[in-house]
Formats: C-alpha cells, sequence, structure tokens
C-alpha cells in the first residue's frame, strides 16, 4: 500500500491531498479503484484534474509489461550456468546451478547438505573466481572447513586466501534477520557485501532451521515470513544474476515416504529440488561419504532420477591433475 | 457438433473449417477434456468471428482457476506453456495467433523452457527462426511484486487491452502468491486480509463484461493431501477446497485440477522399459449440471505436454 504524499505527483498539492484525505482516499491503490466523479464532487476538484493525477500515478506505479522477445533475449544474455563442482550433482541439475533460478537441496540430518554447500562456495570462489554470499543459520560453517577444502584444490596460501575472501559470510539465527538481511542484500546490498564485486551465488544454508519453528497452529506470522523471504531470494536471484542454493529439512509425507519440509507453500519456490538421502550400500561399521541424490522437481529433467554424490569431491586432491576436464561457467 | 449448427453455449455458428481443424490432432495439441474442448472450440470461433466482424470484440467470458494438488510437482506448468503456445504459435504451427497477456506474481515464468517448446513445435511444423521471434513478440511478460502493484497493474490492463485489440488471454500465474502475504498484513480482521485480492476480482469481473477475454489463473495448494497419491476421484475433489476470497470464487467458472498420478511403465522402441511420469488434469464447470468426471491423462516430452 503507497500512502499519498504531497508532491507525489504534479497536481498533487497540500489543498488536494487534505480534501482527498477527508474523503477517506488515503492511498495510490484507494484513488486508482474509486470513481473518480464522486471523489471530484466530494472535494469539489475538477475531474479533469483528478483523471491526470490518476493517471501519472497509475505510470508511476505499474508494472510495465515487457514482449516475451525482448525478455528471451535478455535472459539470453544474462543468464550462466555455475556449475557445482561436482559432475554427478551437475548431470542432475543439467549442467549446474542457473542464475536467476532458487534451487534447493534437502535431506535429513547427516545427509551432507552443509558439506554440499561447503564445497559449492569453495568451487564459486576458487575454480570461477565469482564472490559468493553465504548466510548460515545454523552454525555450522566454519572457516577451518573451507580451508581444508581449498587445501586440497591449491596448495598456494595467497591463492587460499584470496578464495576465501571471495566468500562473504552473514550468520543470522532467527527468520527475522533473515527476511532483514534478504532486504537489505535485494535492495542494492549485493554490492556493498560483496565490496564491489560481482556475486555470483547466494547460499543459505538452512532456510528450514529459522523458518520452521513459527509455521504451524493458526498464526499467519510465520507463513508471512516465509513468503516474504522468499519473494526476496527470487527477486534477488533474478534482478542481480545470481544462482540461489537453499537447504531445507525432511519430513514423513501420509504414506511414509520422505519428502522435503517447510509445506506446499514452499513447495512452488524453488525451481530444481533435490533430495538427498544415505545409501544402504554402504557397509555397516564405516563411514561412506556416497549420497543418494534424487531430483524431485525440475523443469529441465525428467523428474525422480537419481544420482550418486559423492561427498568427498570437493576434498579430493586427485583433482589437480590434468586429466580431469574442468567446468567453467558456460553461457545458456 | 456438424457444420452449420448453432453451439448453444456461445451461440455462435460453426465454420466447416473450424470443425475439420478441431477434429484432427495437431500432433501435441489433441485435446480430450470436455471443457478444454469447449473453450478452444470459443477460442477458435470468436477468431473466425473476429473476421467476419472485425469491430465486434465477442470474446468468451472465461476465468479458469488451475489447482495442482500433491505437492508442485503436477503438470501444471507445462499444461499452462501447452495453452500458451497454442495461443501465440502461428497457424500453420497449429496455434491460434493471438496475444496473450502473462501477469507473473512469484518469477515462476520459465521464459527458456517456454522457448524449447515453441522451437520444437514450429521445427516440427517446419517453420523457421522468425516464427519464432513473432511468435514471442506475442506474449507480453508483466511482473508483479506485491498484491497493490497487482492491483495498479490490473487497473492499468484497461488500457492495454484497448491498444492491443488482439490480445485474448491473460493468464495470471499465481492469484494465490500473495495469500499469506495480505493475511499477516490484514491482521485479525478477514475483510481487510481479503481486500486486496476482492478488489482485483471485482477488477477482473468489469474488464470480463467489457472486453470478454480469457483468463487462466493458478492458484497453489496450500495444504498437503494427506492421503498421498489417491486413487480415488472423491478424495480428489474434496482435497481442491478453495481457500481465497468470496469474489475471486464468484468469478471462476472453470475448475481444472492438475494431479500426479502413478508413473506408468512404457516400452521406449527398445528392450528397455522405462517408467514415465503421468499427470491427469481433471476439468469442472460451475455452468454445467453434470460434472466431467474423467480424467484426461498427459505426460511431458521435450516438446511439451502430450496427451494419452
Amino acid at each position: 500500500m503507497v500512502g499519498l504524499q504531497e508532491g507525489m505527483c504534479p497536481g498533487l498539492d497540500g489543498g488536494l491531498l487534505r480534501s482527498l484525505l477527508a474523503a477517506d482516499v488515503k492511498t495510490v491503490e484507494d484513488l486508482v479503484s474509486s470513481d473518480l466523479e464522486e471523489v471530484a464532487q466530494k472535494c469539489s476538484v475538477s475531474y479533469k484534474a483528478l483523471y491526470a493525477i490518476r493517471r501519472v500515478l497509475l505510470a508511476q506505479h505499474t508494472a510495465f509489461p515487457v514482449s516475451g522477445a525482448d525478455l528471451y533475449d535478455e535472459l539470453l544474455s544474462s543468464t550462466a550456468i555455475i556449475s557445482t563442482g561436482n559432475p554427478s550433482l551437475d548431470k542432475l541439475l543439467d549442467s549446474g546451478l542457473y542464475t536467476g533460478e532458487v534451487t534447493e537441496l534437502s535431506g535429513g540430518p547427516g545427509s551432507g547438505k552443509s558439506q554440499v554447500c561447503f564445497g559449492v562456495a569453495v568451487h564459486v570462489s576458487h575454480q570461477l573466481k565469482q564472490r559468493v554470499i553465504y548466510i548460515d543459520t545454523t552454525g555450522g560453517l566454519t572457516a577451518s572447513r573451507l580451508l581444508e577444502m581449498l587445501q586440497s584444490e591449491t596448495s598456494d596460501r595467497d591463492e587460499q586466501m584470496e578464495a576465501l575472501q571471495r566468500i562473504h559470510v552473514f550468520r543470522l539465527f532467527d527468520a527475522y534477520s533473515l527476511r532483514d538481511r534478504l532486504s537489505t542484500l535485494r535492495s542494492g546490498g549485493l554490492l556493498q557485501a560483496s565490496g564491489g564485486g560481482s556475486v555470483k551465488a547466494v547460499i543459505v544454508d538452512s532456510v528450514s532451521a529459522v523458518i520452521s519453528p513459527l509455521l504451524g497452529g493458526k498464526q499467519n506470522e510465520g507463513m508471512s515470513l516465509m513468503i516474504q523471504a522468499a519473494l526476496a531470494l527470487k527477486t534477488m536471484a533474478k534482478d542481480f544474476g545470481v544462482a540461489v542454493l537453499v537447504t531445507n529439512h525432511v519430513t514423513r509425507g501420509g504414506r511414509g515416504e520422505v519428502q522435503p519440509g517447510l509445506g506446499a507453500s514452499w513447495s512452488h519456490i524453488p525451481r530444481s529440488r533435490i533430495l538427498l538421502e544415505r545409501t544402504d550400500r554402504a557397509p555397516s561399521g564405516c563411514s561412506s561419504t556416497l549420497r543418494s541424490a534424487t531430483l524431485i522437481k525440475s523443469s529441465r529433467q525428467p523428474c525422480l532420477i537419481k544420482e550418486e554424490l559423492d561427498l568427498q569431491w570437493w576434498s579430493r586432491s586427485e583433482r589437480r591433475s590434468s586429466g580431469k576436464r574442468k567446468r567453467d561457467e558456460a553461457d545458456s | 457438433m456438424n457444420a452449420g449448427e448453432t453451439c448453444r453455449s456461445c451461440r455462435l455458428r460453426w465454420e466447416e473449417s473450424r470443425v475439420s481443424d478441431y477434429g484432427v490432432s495437431h500432433g501435441a495439441c489433441r485435446v480430450d477434456v470436455f471443457a478444454f474442448l469447449q473453450l478452444l472450440a470459443r477460442l477458435e470461433a470468436r477468431r473466425c468471428l473476429k473476421d467476419i466482424e472485425p469491430r465486434l470484440f465477442l470474446r468468451p467470458v472465461y476465468l479458469i482457476q488451475w489447482r495442482d494438488l500433491y505437492l508442485c510437482v503436477s503438470g501444471k506448468t507445462e499444461l499452462l506453456y501447452h495453452l500458451l503456445c497454442r495461443c501465440v504459435l502461428p497457424e500453420a504451427a497449429g496455434g491460434l495467433e493471438v496475444d496473450a497477456l502473462f501477469v507473473d506474481t512469484d518469477y515462476s515464468l520459465d521464459m527458456l523452457r517456454l522457448v524449447s517448446i515453441l522451437d520444437s513445435r514450429l521445427s516440427s511444423a517446419g517453420l523457421e527462426e522468425a516464427a519464432l521471434r513473432s511468435s514471442l513478440s506475442r506474449l507480453l511478460v508483466v511482473h508483479c511484486s506485491s498484491s497493490s502493484q497487482l492491483l495498479l497493474t490490473l487497473h492499468y490492463l484497461e488500457t492495454t487491452l484497448n491498444s492491443r485489440p488482439s490480445l485474448a488471454l491473460l493468464l495470471i500465474d499465481s492469484i494465490s502468491a500473495f495469500y499469506w502475504l495480505d493475511r499477516c498484513e490484514g491482521g485479525a480482521s478477514i475483510s481487510r486480509q481479503e481486500e486486496k485480492l476482492s478488489k482485483c476480482a471485482e477488477l477482473l469481473g468489469r474488464l470480463l463484461r467489457d472486453y470478454k477475454f480469457t483468463i487462466f489463473a493458478t492458484c497453489h495448494t496450500i495444504r498437503r493431501s494427506s492421503s498421498g497419491l489417491a486413487a480415488s476421484r472423491s478424495s480428489t475433489l474434496e482435497a481442491d477446497r478453495p481457500y481465497l476470497c468470496r469474489p475471486w470464487q464468484r468469478l471462476v467458472t472453470h475448475r481444472v485440477l492438475c494431479s500426479r498420478q502413478e508413473a506408468e511403465n512404457h516400452t521406449a522402441g527398445g528392450s528397455r522399459e522405462e517408467k514415465r511420469q503421468v499427470f491427469g488434469v481433471h476439468c469442472s464447470s460451475s455452468s454445467s449440471r453434470t460434472k466431467a468426471s474423467r480424467i484426461s491423462p498427459f505426460c511431458v516430452t521435450d516438446a511439451g505436454v502430450q496427451f494419452i
């Protein structure tokens, strides 16, 4: 709701504003939806003047239609695919994280969601040399783990430090600060937060940790916060051309099957969703780094395809050998 | 429906060419659902009527609301793109060549996927790149970031409708995007919570009466069905409990429910059997006495939706 203010448009002076307020027309929406003849009579102003003001306000506050062809051209030039660094994950996601979209990773405790997030952050900052914004709501991020992953990529101390500097971490532990931080980032804070460099990935680990305590019951505020955070993430992804990766917990569905948490309202937010699970193949007694990833929602691939993911991929030192093909950023 | 007869509902005469176009399947465009048949027939009938009398804007008055059940993966978006393609494609590729306005409230328009569907349909019809550009130029996209902006944009829609007489379709995806935001902003009073959407609904009703175009609106499920993939039809209909405000419910004339069905085994030209995800669409109309109780199955291919 945008309130009417003096000087908002030519013709809206103090006197007219007062008479409009007296006629119970307080916001732009009220003025636009009201019957102008009636309002003109009540406020004793000319219909023409009101009509002109209405036209200007409408032009100022409406979203303008864009032709599909222009939108497509813009998208072709601005969309990039960010490789996650792990070939199996890339195959599942149709070659990587797409900028302008929100991708969700869900899994139970210990399924490796945070490890995947670390791996993606390290890959983007070191291999692709782009900045990453990492919002940590669980307290699971430690710089020493990131350093350990970087040490397997390169032994040059300077390069490691540079890569670490490109990862900007925000620690938040409640839904209100998450929403506020995302709003700040969306309204231009992205460049400031990253110190002027280009941000290509925003990782939120995890969204459900701060939102799910507020859901349930008759209160609407939790759902509203969730949708506000979601809209901020999507707007940020689209406007700044970043790939957003979020993590989510899992719950059991009606038939006992594992499904991502946060409910049906959240399920429409991410464009692609992956479910991580422990594989049964590992012999008991030894901790395996293998996980099974299932694609449960995608606009590009058929659903329910599975891939086996090795969480140690990002820490393997054999990757530095020349035999491996490097996946870089590619334009779609 | 034979040529020369008058359709009872829209009182327009069927032309012979339309009937023959209609009976033949245009590849991926074969539609089986009865209400869809009626709707698309009306779109076609309106077009031919426009050829007879260009100043008469007689367009069908339908507001169709899509719901999806059982989680996000229900093929709803694919069906939407299928209908959008059908509208903007040139006639040679099986389209209607009308303008469409897409109101995107939650950044869910996947332009790349839409273009790939258009491309595959155009190339199967043997048309070139230029046809893709012209089809895309028939599509207008507006993005709204709040329900106030949606209301203001719909007010501005009147100007757009006047300036583009070939605009026949308005797609809103989705009308329920701001539901929780409005509920929280409205506080404790339900009328304040529903105020903005009611105003949008009233405005749309007025525009529909004056300009007579078609509106498709999608609406997300907010409650998961506890029975999962239900086999019985009655639970399908029960799970679709409308939650948007009353003025909107009154405006809706057709309801389409998309749901996911069990993946069926499909032998793909070799010895390897693949499981193909099959979706179903169920259409009910508030005006028809008998509910169309069929669920029409479809699956999603690279070229978009294919009815089975």
